[in-house]
């Protein structure tokens, strides 16, 4: 080989390493997790204690399980906005039912069943009638929300049966109940989306729709079940929040649904479909829950937390953009 | 001697760690049609876009009129006069006709656009080729033919000295070639450089001055067409001689398996009646406008039947509720456009092939990748695909290999009753011939084949009846033996209604 050859071959290599790098979001979200942590660790005590990782993991739990559906609906090309009000709406039908004398069991099957419906609702709007699934969503946040105030009159349930806090305290192996829900969930449905036959329609599906019509699968019925997905999983971290405040709040997960949505943006998903996965918008999570966490210990004001959490979700997409265009 | 109007010289261009093109050295006179040929994945497409400013060569220089260019964007490559019709089509579906023809070109008033002006040039350049579209019309309810000459139009609307043409005429029939072969001409004449790119040998022969063969990315030769010949070039572009695929004709002819019954509109004596019987390819000829996708989409169940006909499905009548109902009863439909509906352009060549047969990878819903994989290798290899990798994404192969990776996932599913439309298009001359093997083998294997196809050739090399289609009705049905070109084109265009009695 020339010396030409040997520095074009070389820079090829590299190149290629770097892009695989960018280009594997799970990867590069990993490192910049494991800097915030190690920079964070040298610039306040507090942050690399227990009892901050403790409070993390409960706070972010609900998003990750929601997170999943999320994920899973973008996929196919789909979108939710109303996850947010259905977890609101969960907990308060949780919380109805707990006071009016139901058992736990029930109340929870109640509010999951609840949820699924709110899903099946968007999936059938959607995909049968063809309403676009911004619009769709959008209607039935509103909906569900204002259930969930008309229930209530907007206040808070409390005095639920002391049994019912059990998941929202339990700790295995020292880790909440929640966090271990949560990662069950990342990992049974970012197994599924690789290697699962149904689930790997939603690929096809959100990457052209019409082709999928095609190739011979059930589009719509696929569609349909992702959004009673999202629906279910919203209202299970619904049921998951009321058992850990023990109450019922109507006014829960207000705006949950663009910060899901961002995380499992900066995770890889993508508005057009078709792309993402379960493991990057867990990762979109936790990088977003660490940022905010990171700027409370440093005493950053809330508002600028929201200023940072927006930036880094375009700073992200933008990344990925120019990758992509100069791969093509 | 003056400058050659464009030359290129040792162009090279790298995707990755993929060798697109290599050294390559090009040139066009004015007044000349010079012809790009090669196998796919030979580098022609890249070769064009490189001139029409899509990609940037990594090395290499470009001349016009003898002095050097840089062409680093689409606009610059319109502003030297170079107007290109792309392989993949590129229309925006949702605008009209007219609209896409004059795409941020459109006549304007005080910045108001002048939409009957828009109109009447459209309907100018349109009616050159001789066939009548709505212009206002949105494109993606055009058929692929007619969406082929739009595009062609646009790049005629530009008024260029260089025309750079990439399978123009893949998707088009022989009276609208014919059409395009005039407007050449004239072009010719009037001292426009053409390049033009196509499979197509005969086509290549009788319209270009010169021909260029590229291999694997570096070019093997440039010969005048008229010291040449098609065993030559071919030779050139293969490394070897081809065997010429002849087929045999089906012996044993089984029950009908698939057949359209009935009168066509009410009343009038509108014909549409077709059999398909297991272990014969039945080819369905005719012109653009007969109808004949539509009468493919009502037999596989996405559309409903035209007034007054009956499906009949291995000899019972049958509702087809859709697709997914048809497929239930053994019956594939391998789409005529590739991009919009036969692949998965972002998704890997596996999980493009593996789609049609997701179950049967699946253990307990679980995809077996190993399986998966292996399946997608063996159907590479069988089909000639010319991948990067089983991992790559669809996209990125050439035009010809998408379209051979969308046969094999269908083929591979092993249907009872295929229904298949252009399933050659853009196909290199080799796969061609692999590809009308692979059909002749589903006939020898007992299976019903139903071909569309816009190259008569074609369907004369691999049918055992060839169906004559005009303006929705059947109007001839000849076994292959009996059929000339002659006799299957007047019967498709409707000036050999005597013909009609003898050959039927
Ligand atoms: N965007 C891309 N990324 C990676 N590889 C590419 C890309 N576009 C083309 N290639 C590769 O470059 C090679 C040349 O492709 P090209 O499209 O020029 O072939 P072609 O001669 O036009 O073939 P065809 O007859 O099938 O249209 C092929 O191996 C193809 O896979
Ligand atoms: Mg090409």
């Amino acid at each position: 080989m020339s010396v030409d050859e040997v520095g074009r071959w070389s820079s090829r290599v590299g190149s290629r390493v770097f892009r695989r790098f960018v280009e594997t979001r799970e990867l590069m979200l990993l490192v910049l997790i494991v800097a915030i942590i190690v920079g964070m660790s040298l610039a306040s005590p507090v942050f690399l204690s227990l009892a901050n990782f403790h409070a993390i993991a409960i706070g972010m739990a609900p998003t990750v399980i929601i997170a999943v559906g999320m994920t899973v609906l973008l996929v196919s090309g789909g979108f939710d906005l109303s996850v947010g009000s259905v977890l609101a709406l969960a907990s308060t039908v949780t919380a109805l039912l707990l006071l009016s004398g139901a058992s736990i069991p029930l109340a929870i099957l109640g509010a999951l069943a609840l949820g699924a419906v709110i899903g099946l609702a968007n999936g059938i709007v959607v995909t049968r009638i063809g309403v676009n699934p911004l619009v769709a969503t959008l209607g039935s946040m509103s909906i569900a929300r204002g259930i969930a105030l008309v229930l209530t009159e907007g206040f808070s349930l409390i005095n639920l049966p002391p049994a019912f806090g059990w998941a929202g305290r339990a700790e295995i192996l020292g880790v909440p109940f929640l966090l271990w829900t949560a990662l069950a969930l990342v990992v049974v449905f970012d197994l599924a989306m690789r290697h699962g036959s149904f689930f790997r329609q939603l690929y096809y599906i959100g990457s052209n729709e019409k082709a999928a019509r095609l190739s011979g699968l059930a589009v719509d019925r696929v569609r349909t079940l992702a959004y009673m997905l999202s629906g279910l999983l919203a209202a299970l971290a619904g049921v998951l929040l009321a058992s850990r405040l023990m109450s019922g709040t109507p006014t829960a997960g207000n705006a949950l649904e663009l910060q899901v949505l961002a995380a499992a943006v900066i995770g890889g998903a993508s508005l057009r479909g078709g792309e993402g996965t379960v493991l990057g918008a867990f990762l979109g999570v936790v990088f977003v829950a660490l940022i905010n966490n990171a700027m409370t210990m440093l005493a950053v004001s809330i508002y600028w937390q929201m200023i940072v959490t927006g930036a880094v979700l375009v700073v992200a997409v933008a990344l990925d953009m120019l990758v992509r265009r100069r791969d093509d | 001697m003056a400058a050659p109007l464009l030359e290129l010289s040792g162009i090279t261009k790298w995707y990755g760690t993929t060798r697109a093109l290599g050294d390559v050295d090009f040139d066009l006179r004015q007044g000349e049609v010079h012809a790009l040929v090669g196998e796919n994945g030979a580098g022609k497409s890249t070769l064009l876009a490189i001139l029409s400013g899509v990609v940037a060569p990594d090395k290499g220089t470009i001349n016009i009129d003898g002095r050097a260019v840089t062409i680093n964007e689409p606009s610059k490559a319109q502003a030297l006069g170079i107007s290109t019709v792309f392989q993949e089509l590129s229309l925006a579906g949702a605008l009209t006709v007219a609209e896409n023809v004059f795409v941020g070109r459109a006549p304007t008033a005080c910045g108001i656009i002048r939409w009957s002006e828009l109109r009447r040039r459209t309907q100018q350049i349109l009616s050159a080729f001789g066939i009548e579209i709505d212009v206002d019309r949105p494109v993606d309810r055009l058929p692929a033919g007619t969406r082929q000459l739009v595009e062609i139009a646009k790049a005629l609307s530009l008024d260029a000295r260089i025309l750079l043409l990439d399978e123009p005429t893949s998707a088009l029939t022989s009276n609208e070639v014919a059409a395009l072969f005039a407007i050449i001409a004239r072009l010719k004449s009037r001292g426009m450089g053409i390049v033009y790119v196509s499979h197509h040998m005969a086509e290549v022969f009788r319209i270009a001055d010169r021909v260029t063969v590229l291999r694997d990315g570096e070019r093997m030769t440039t010969r005048a067409v008229a010291e040449t010949s098609i065993d030559d070039v071919v030779r050139a572009m293969v490394g070897r001689k081809l065997e010429i695929f002849t087929a045999e004709a089906t012996l044993v002819q089984g029950p009908v398996a698939l057949a359209v019954r009935g009168n066509g509109a009410e009343g009038k004596s509108r014909h549409l009646e077709l059999e398909i019987r297991f272990g014969e390819v039945v080819g369905l000829a005719g012109l653009m406008g007969s109808r004949r996708s539509e009468l493919a989409r009502s037999l596989v169940g996405l559309r409903q039947p035209s007034g007054g006909t009956a499906i009949e499905v291995k000899g019972r009548p049958t509702r087809l509720r859709g697709l997914r109902d048809a497929m239930a009863r053994g019956i594939a439909y391998v789409p005529d456009d590739r991009k919009a509906e036969g692949l998965f352009l972002s998704m890997s060549v596996t999980d493009n092939f593996v789609v049609t047969a997701l179950r049967s990878f699946a253990r307990l819903g679980w995809i077996e990748r190993a399986a998966a994989t292996a399946a997608a290798g063996r159907a590479v290899e069988r089909f000639r695909i010319r991948v990067p990798s089983l991992e790559a994404a669809a996209g990125k192969l050439s035009g010809g290999n998408q379209q051979k990776l969308m046969l094999s996932k269908w083929l591979a599913s092993d249907p009872a009753i295929v229904v298949i439309d252009e399933p050659t298009r853009g196909v290199d001359v080799e796969a061609k011939g692999e590809i009308h093997k692979e059909i002749r083998r589903l006939a020898a294997a007992g299976e019903a084949v139903l071909l569309i196809s816009s190259d008569l050739p074609e369907l004369f090399a691999i049918s055992d009846r060839i169906v004559v289609m005009r303006e929705g009705q059947i109007v001839g049905d000849l076994p292959t033996p009996s059929a000339t070109e002659e006799i299957v084109m007047a019967l498709a265009s409707g000036t050999g209604h005597k013909l009609e009695g003898e050959a039927a």
